[in-house]
């Protein structure tokens, strides 16, 4: 289990959330998408107005296009620097397209959507939080401070979450299958311990050989304790076939 | 009631609730109908109670992160920031930000300090040994200065007035919310542009006077100068107003005091930004131009003169009207 790091949030209707902060490793994914995008971006424009340089020259409207071109492709590699994250943050609630794709989101550290000024703040401060090699200075203050805040979350008082998406399928699943079909004394489990069996179950067809066995393994292991005085104990049956059957019987 | 029937049952209601927030996402509530914001606040009610629910009977279940998720959006859209106006726009411009810029008024001393001690050092390094310039200036300006003639003119007839500009001022507003951000250095790279573009200007000063080129140089730099001056030493007080807050945070913790002290800073940050748009426009276009060079000065003092007019005496009429 890797450690996930929380924050928690009080409500007004006194309802205490937890929300899952976002790791080192998917926020820099997030970042490189969004590079990606604004690079894919400059990158087409600059071709374009190379192209129109070329060609320009010949007669005053092909002149004028190209003079057009070097001003966007002036102002959009500004706007990629200082505009991108914020107007779009600003706009989409806490979100890039690169934050939408790994499912993060900016909130402030009250739980309340950010404000224009917070994202401002949080978008201003980028050049410094990338300084050093990998940006180093964002990355140390993500690993030490306890909400994996940079420099520009502490100064927008901002925070990334994660926003877990989840497997409805399961549900469905449990709710078609018939009841069980032997006579067994039915076996309790928790919720928690009801979900790690179906999850597992239902990913079960998608998963390679090895992770499938080394799974089935773990959570057999897991589970096993509560199968004591039934007749799934003594069971000599291969850990997948064995939770089949266990799920049956809860 | 297990996992399984409890999703079930509430399932519908929370997409019903995600459904409502989608739309809510992309537009301002004012759009929406009574009975839809109606609807969406009974929606979101019953969900915290399904998340009391599941707190207590499903800890540890993706379920329970969920719900705290949906509610935390429907709580991020209920009590959203109220779009931003046009009237907000314009207090922000009219009272805010000169309000700040008096606020903090000794920071952007110490920023134009700073810039002035650069100057003088610029000026004397030349005086005492010529040769110093060529450290801090590039090989093309020191020939052109060298054999007498301004640098400036070659650059802008080849570069049509538009697309300098454009480059002009996007370059300095990133040198200005550079000043801005580098008071997280603890000032020192807020210090650096202000120091440096002072010790710049000095040594440029200094050296054309030596070759005859002050007049030149003047003709030049008279309409736009003083206002980018002004805008980097406003963005760099910012920046020092920041580096403040970690250094001296007072009363506050190290972390309040930073974000205080920024939110309210920044908006000299962002009063930089017009200025050097129009300060870009006026270097691309009306400095190359062989407009008499007492008019340029008058421009420029004209622009310098109210952007300051604006930063210390702006909003207080309002300030005094809304006062008891």
């Amino acid at each position: 289990m890797t450690t996930t790091r929380t924050a928690d949030l009080e409500l007004p209707e006194e309802i205490e959330l937890q929300l899952e902060v976002a790791n080192v490793g998917s926020r820099t994914l997030a970042i490189l998408a969004d590079l990606g995008i604004c690079g894919t971006l400059l990158l087409s424009v600059y071709l374009l107005t190379t192209l129109f340089a070329q060609a320009a020259g010949d007669s005053e409207v092909t002149r004028i296009g190209s003079h057009l071109l070097t001003i966007v492709l002036l102002v959009l590699i500004f706007a990629a620097q200082w505009v991108y994250f914020g107007v779009f943050e600003w706009l989409w609630n806490g979100q890039t397209p690169g934050k939408r794709l790994l499912h993060l989101r900016v909130i402030k550290v009250d739980g309340t959507p950010v404000s224009w000024i917070d994202v401002m703040l949080r978008n201003l401060s980028r050049p410094i939080d990338a300084f050093g090699p990998m940006g180093l200075i964002g990355l140390l203050m993500i690993f030490v401070t306890p909400r994996a805040q940079r420099l520009g979350d502490l100064m927008g008082r901002t925070l990334v979450i994660h926003e877990t998406p989840i497997d409805w399928s399961i549900f469905d699943e449990a709710g078609a299958e018939p009841a069980s079909l032997v006579t067994a004394p039915s076996i309790r489990l928790t919720s928690a311990q009801w979900e790690l069996l179906h999850r597992f179950l239902n990913r079960r067809p998608e998963l390679p050989r090895d992770v499938r066995t080394r799974l089935a393994s773990s959570v057999y292991a897991s589970l096993k304790p509560l199968a004591l005085g039934t007749d799934l104990e003594l069971s000599k049956l291969e850990p997948e076939e064995w939770l089949v059957e266990f799920a049956r019987r809860t | 009631m297990t996992l399984g029937t409890f999703v079930r049952k509430n399932r519908p209601r929370w997409q019903q609730l995600e459904g409502m927030l989608d739309l809510m996402e992309g537009r301002a509530p004012r759009s929406r109908e009574r009975g839809f914001l109606q609807e969406l606040s009974a929606a979101y009610r019953a969900t915290t109670g399904d998340l009391a629910f599941a707190q207590t009977h499903f800890r540890g279940t993706t379920v329970l992160l969920f719900l705290h998720q949906l509610v935390a959006r429907a709580h991020n859209q209920i009590y959203r920031a109220r779009a931003v106006t046009l009237v907000e726009v314009g207090n922000f411009f009219r009272k805010e930000i000169p309000q700040a810029a008096r606020y903090h008024l000794m920071a952007v001393n110490w920023a134009a300090l700073i810039f002035l001690t650069g100057l003088m050092l610029g000026l004397s390094v030349v005086q005492f040994d010529e040769r110093a310039a060529s450290m801090i200036l590039p090989t093309p300006v020191l020939d052109s200065i060298y054999s007498g003639h301004m640098w400036t003119g070659p650059l802008f007839s080849v570069v049509p007035a538009p697309v300098a500009s454009t480059y002009l001022f996007t370059n300095n507003i990133s040198v200005a919310l550079l000043a801005f951000a580098g008071g997280l250095s603890f000032g020192l790279i807020s210090f650096w542009i202000l120091f440096f573009n002072g010790v710049m200007l000095g040594v440029v000063f200094k050296l054309c006077a030596n070759y005859g080129l002050l007049g030149p140089l003047l003709a030049f730099v008279a309409t736009h100068g003083l206002l980018e001056i002004s805008a980097i030493i406003v963005s760099g007080g910012a920046g020092f107003v920041v580096a403040n807050a970690l250094l001296r945070p007072g009363d506050y913790s190290r972390r309040d005091a930073l974000a205080i002290q920024a939110h309210s800073a920044v908006r000299l940050a962002v009063a930089a930004i017009p200025a050097l748009i129009i300060s870009g426009c006026l270097e691309g276009f009306v400095s190359p131009s062989t407009l008499p060079t007492g008019i340029k000065i008058g421009i420029g003092l004209a622009m310098g003169g109210s952007f300051w007019l604006y930063l210390l005496g702006g909003g207080k009429k309002a300030a005094a009207k809304a006062g008891p």
